[in-house]
């Protein structure tokens, strides 16, 4: 461009040389374009298939935590974590890379090439650079904290309003309206002054730029219009110099963006670090006993738990051998679900030990006591997929007549014939909702489908009506004989099936025996079977 | 187009800051665009004119300089006005936009509450209204702020130089269509993005929450894969994006470099055949303008494409807006100085949905002053006949009255303020102990407030959190027991001083025997010298009521007192066996 602004200005260019510089500007051009587009688009391909690999390996680190884990954890906490956290890394990896070359790139090849160039006009370019950096950093920091306290006023606005909605029956029972549309409209002035107050600085900033670029231009034209005018200095390095200034415009702009994104992308990658950090507490033993059980007799020895340093089980024996069914009831939160977490060893024991065939949980492979365990609970996590996908869900391998079987026998047949799309339909918000007594139905072909050693089955007919549940345990009768069973029940009429029943209080067994003996204890199973059959007869009564 | 309409008086009330804010616009795009002529007269007058004598050239460069300076600092001032000007206009009409979502969400009915999830209101007030803001600050303003640019700038180059303005329009709409359809395709990727994350999200969750399932399953490896489909086309999806973004702004390079190209080429060959159409000044001028000539075109491509999203969730306001409540007022609402407190069903039928009545047929009378206790198990419809006094759900058929006035003839929000209830789940207020349980009411005084709370025994634990009264409470009522909770909100009801009250009273297991005393305690206070109706679970509540009806299925089946009732051994004596024992195996 130099070279022809002065071949014009000297008037002593042909056409053919014209059209040479021109067909290298084209060249040149094209070059650039290609150039700038494979800068954008390597570092930020990258920083996705970087942003890939570590959410594949967190979600694979976190299929391996327990319960433990869970429990501490806020299932948002750990979303945010995986989808906006990651994100944020992958941002000050992309952007951070991508504009991190540019700016250093052209800002010190068109420092280099100016001082080269024409050394005062350089200086003069130095010289107005430094101040402007030097404010422009300063406004951006006014803004990044008038930011972050508009942040902070925003969602102090929708609590409020997420307070007002979730709140709006008590907020209604008061006619609480009106005072509540004032605060909200104090709130709203107030956003909107932070709002304000926001705008006021990063409004400035644009004006503030171009100004600042413009004076440096006229001082250039100016100072090199002088020595152009005394014949020193050409109109095409002039022009010239004009454009690299504004070439310097993006790359500064760009720059302090990626501090601010460099920042935030250091904060979460803190936070996935400490997600990837967490180690699961329950792990297999470095040498795992591998034979096969003798037999699959269930021996608590002296169990207690603590969570939270709240004592939930104290002190528990129990044995429930091979082939035999225990029940388990007591009031809510006495620690009866506990029992079956600990023998699925989804928590291990704060003091004692259990053992399935004699060998401690420990010292058995995760996936071998697993492979043996076959568990419905009361509220069963169902996944969005098909029914058959959830009710395959225990088996390595499809298997039609098995899912056949634990349907007819969990009395879920006849609703599936009843589905659009039977066992293809599809569960959860897009599909089909299914009924609280059809989900513990599905969680109950889903464990025996697995045709596992011990089952466990936690409360699992508490949504099923009468009928349907002595249908139920009529055909899960003979599959609990074959296994070792725990049965925890709320309800009389299924608890009597088991072989023996322990009420648990406290976190402690008060009564042991079989339905008969029980009943003839006074204590918690007399009364319950006493208020249930009292409800029986008001369900009953005309 | 009634969307427009609507949005339209929405913005009427600030015509004329907009008007000022328009010519604002205008006057900046005519002094910035106006620098590069001086630029120009710099290079062919005083730089170019090698003939003339020095000092002149040398003069007239300063004065132009000044000139430049000046209008640049006034063009660039007024922009920063412009802009603030815009923003606070955007502002005010997103502040009345809010203000009305709010203000509409809290006339909504019950039951609209009851199907629409918290979150999406949430939506409706947060990032609706923020992207409405951002259609109408930088979409509409943006858009004829940068029209007026380009306009700008046109007119300046065809003023200088007819012939290098006119091959440069030539390529716009080749430009222009080139943007639109790459912004087109970041858009539809962007919109993949989303739903993908979304998707991947949902399964994420679910496997979060499903987590011990899968490991009892032994499904690790296959939730791993499962993820890892839904995760590499969350990346292709990305891929897609980086594609198009890739080209976005090379493309407004190349473009830029293309338009360069043709004013050299074009102007150079001018120049070289001696036309006089031309000057070098003119030239670089020309060079200056290109540059300015792109950001608005390409902000403009980026807008078109953007508008689609916006109108999106400018509909879903305003079909918020528009939306009529269920219950309406009546248009002259009676307001009876003070009730007697007579409340009387009469032949009520009430359903949810559709016939599956909830209520059939009800009829009762409760007297002033008289407590009333209503009885049965669990789905008899007992908690509904509450909801339905407070106009929570309007019945379907007869007649509900309060001193004989229908209710539907009071005006909602005086009927509720009248009526006092004590509901199961005590819902906390984000704030001090004391606005908790006076609401914000503008003549409770703190003694009074106190001598509430004393009433009811919640003083004696307000007292020994770490700043009593002013104690703060964040919405879940962390360190509170739920029996604490329970009296302060009694409390509450108790500073409202409701005229006829109503309460669902159930015992609770996870309260202990002392705090259960004192709820009962707090509970016989209320109900002193009030109508009251109360839901009752614990058999100490019925027995102290003058009048118990007792519900089954929706439908009264009987009526007395505890004594006439519990002597006739029917489904009332079984109730109370029942709840006897339920006492006894939840403690």
């Amino acid at each position: 461009m130099r070279l022809i602004i002065d071949g014009l200005t000297q008037q002593d260019l042909e056409h053919a040389q014209l059209y040479q510089l021109l067909f290298q500007y084209l060249l040149f051009g094209i070059t650039a374009v290609i150039f700038s587009r494979l800068l954008r688009k390597i570092p930020l391909k990258l920083s996705h298939k970087a942003e890939y690999h570590l959410r594949k390996d967190i979600f694979a680190h976190l299929t391996r935590l327990d319960s433990s884990y869970y429990r501490t954890q806020r299932t948002g906490d750990l979303m945010t974590r995986l989808s906006s956290d990651i994100n944020m890394v992958r941002d000050a990896i992309g952007q951070g890379l991508l504009q991190g070359i540019r700016t250093i790139v052209v800002l010190f090849s068109a420092l280099i090439v100016m001082l080269l160039t024409d050394v005062q006009l350089a200086l003069i370019v130095y010289a107005l650079y430094i101040p402007m950096v030097i404010i422009f950093f300063l406004i951006l920091r006014i803004m990044r904290r008038r930011q972050k306290e508009l942040q902070e006023k925003t969602s102090e606005l929708s609590s409020f309003a997420q307070e007002s909605f979730s709140g709006i029956r008590c907020l209604k029972g008061f006619a609480l309206e009106e005072r509540r549309n004032q605060q909200f409209t104090t709130l709203n002035q107030g956003l909107i002054r932070k709002n304000m107050l926001m705008q006021a600085t990063r409004q400035s900033l644009w004006p503030f730029m171009a100004f600042w670029f413009g004076v440096g231009m006229i001082l250039i034209l100016n100072v090199g219009g002088r020595r152009i005018i005394d014949g020193q200095l050409t109109l095409g390095t002039l022009t010239q110099f004009i454009q690299y200034l504004l070439y310097m415009q993006w790359p500064l702009l760009a720059l302090s963006w990626t501090s601010s994104l460099y920042q935030r992308g250091v904060v979460s990658w803190g936070r996935v670090r400490e997600m990837m950090e967490a180690q699961p507490n329950i792990t297999d033993s470095t040498n795992p006993h591998t034979e096969p059980l003798p037999h699959h007799d269930i021996t608590f020895h002296n169990v207690s738990l603590q969570l939270d340093n709240r004592p939930l089980i104290q002190h528990l024996n129990l044995t429930i051998p091979t082939g035999t069914t225990l029940g388990i009831t007591g009031p809510t939160g006495c620690g009866k679900s506990l029992l079956a977490a600990l023998t699925a060893r989804l928590i291990d024991p704060t003091e004692g030990h259990i053992t399935l065939g004699s060998i401690p949980l420990p010292e058995l492979p995760l996936d071998t006591i697993r492979q043996k365990i076959g568990c419905a609970l009361q509220e069963p996590i169902l996944f969005s997929r098909t029914l058959e996908h959830n009710l395959a869900f225990g088996l390595s391998q499809p298997n039609p007549d098995r899912i056949a079987w634990a349907t007819q026998t969990a009395h879920l047949d006849q609703d599936i014939q009843r589905f659009p799309d039977q066992l293809q339909t599809l569960l959860g918000e897009r599909g089909v909702t299914l009924s609280g007594g059809q989900r513990q139905r599905t969680a109950i072909a889903r464990a025996i489908a697995r045709q596992p050693e011990i089952l466990i089955l936690d409360d699992v007919l508490s949504a099923v009506d009468t009928q349907t549940e002595a249908a139920i345990m009529q055909k899960l009768k003979p599959i609990m004989d074959e296994r070792t069973t725990l049965f925890i029940s709320h309800r009389i009429s299924t608890l009597q099936y088991a072989d023996t029943i322990i009420v648990i209080e406290d976190g402690q067994i008060t009564q042991q025996g079989s339905h008969q003996q029980l009943l003839q204890q006074s204590g918690y199973y007399a009364q319950l079977h006493a208020q249930q059959n009292l409800k029986q007869q008001l369900e009953q009564n005309p | 187009m009634t969307l427009t309409r609507q949005l339209l008086t929405y913005i009427k009330p600030y015509r004329l800051w907009l008007t000022a804010a328009f010519l604002l616009i205008l006057s900046t795009s005519l002094a910035i665009n106006y620098l590069p002529l001086i630029i120009q007269r710099i290079t062919d007058d005083c730089l170019m004119q090698t003939q003339q004598p020095i000092p002149p050239r040398l003069e007239l460069l300063s004065q132009l300089s000044i000139l430049y300076v000046l209008i640049a600092g006034i063009g660039h001032l007024v922009r920063y006005l412009q802009g603030l000007l815009t923003a606070y206009i955007g502002q005010r009409i997103i502040y009345d936009l809010r203000l009305a979502v709010f203000r509409k969400v809290l006339t909504m009915h019950q039951a609209y509450f009851d199907r629409t999830p918290v979150g999406t209101l949430m939506t409706r007030v947060t990032s609706d209204i923020e992207r409405l803001q951002n259609f109408v600050t930088d979409g509409v303003v943006g858009t004829l702020a940068d029209l007026f640019m380009l306009l700008g700038i046109m007119g300046y180059m065809l003023y200088i130089s007819p012939p290098l303005a006119g091959t440069l329009f030539l390529t716009l709409p080749l430009l222009y269509s080139l943007l639109v359809y790459i912004n087109r395709n970041l858009r539809n990727a962007n919109r993949d993005i989303r739903d993908r994350q979304a998707a991947q999200n949902a399964y994420l969750q679910e496997s979060l929450t499903g987590m011990s399932t899968i490991q009892l399953f032994n499904r690790q490896a296959t939730a791993i894969e499962d993820f890892d489909q839904k995760h590499t086309q969350l990346r292709a999806a990305y891929f897609q994006e980086v594609r198009w973004f890739s080209l976005s702004f090379p493309a407004v390079e190349g473009a830029q470099a293309l338009a360069s190209l043709l004013i050299l080429g074009v102007g150079g060959i001018l120049l070289l055949n001696g036309s006089s159409f031309i000057t070098l000044g003119i030239f670089v001028a020309f060079l200056a303008y290109i540059r300015d000539f792109f950001r608005p075109l390409s902000s403009l491509s980026e807008k078109a494409s953007s508008f689609q999203v916006a109108l999106a969730s400018i509909e879903r306001v305003f079909s918020l807006l528009n939306r009529q409540p269920d219950i309406q007022n009546p248009s002259t609402p009676i307001i009876p100085p003070k009730l007697n407190g007579t409340i009387e069903f009469k032949n009520v039928w009430f359903a949810y949905e559709d016939e599956n009545w909830v209520i059939k047929d009800l009829s009762f009378r409760v007297e002033p002053g008289q407590a009333l206790a209503i009885v049965g198990a669990t789905g008899a419809g007992k908690s509904t006949i509450i909801n339905l006094i407070g106009r929570f759900y309007d019945i379907q058929r007869g007649t509900i009255t309060i001193d004989d006035i229908n209710i539907q003839d009071f005006d909602q929000t005086d009927l509720r303020r009248r009526l006092g209830y004590v509901f199961q789940d005590p819902f906390l207020f984000a704030g001090t102990v004391q606005d908790n349980i006076g609401l914000h009411h503008p003549h409770l005084t703190q003694t009074q407030i106190q001598q509430a709370a004393q009433t009811v025994n919640a003083d004696p634990f307000i007292q020994q959190l770490p700043h009593a009264y002013e104690s703060q409470l964040n919405e879940r009522g962390e360190g509170l027991s739920l029996g604490q909770k329970q009296l302060l909100v009694m409390a509450r009801t108790f500073a409202q001083n409701p005229e006829l009250l109503f309460v669902l009273d159930e015992a609770t297991a996870s309260i202990d025997t002392a705090t259960e005393l004192l709820i009962q305690d707090a509970l016989a206070k209320l109900m002193n010298n009030r109508t009251s109706i109360v839901i009752a679970h614990r058999l100490s509540t019925i027995r102290h009521a003058d009048h118990i009806l007792v519900m089954r299925h929706g439908e009264l089946i009987d009526a007395g007192t505890h004594d006439q009732l519990i002597s006739r051994d029917g489904y009332y004596r079984q109730l109370c066996q029942l709840m006897q024992h339920s006492h006894q195996t939840t403690d």
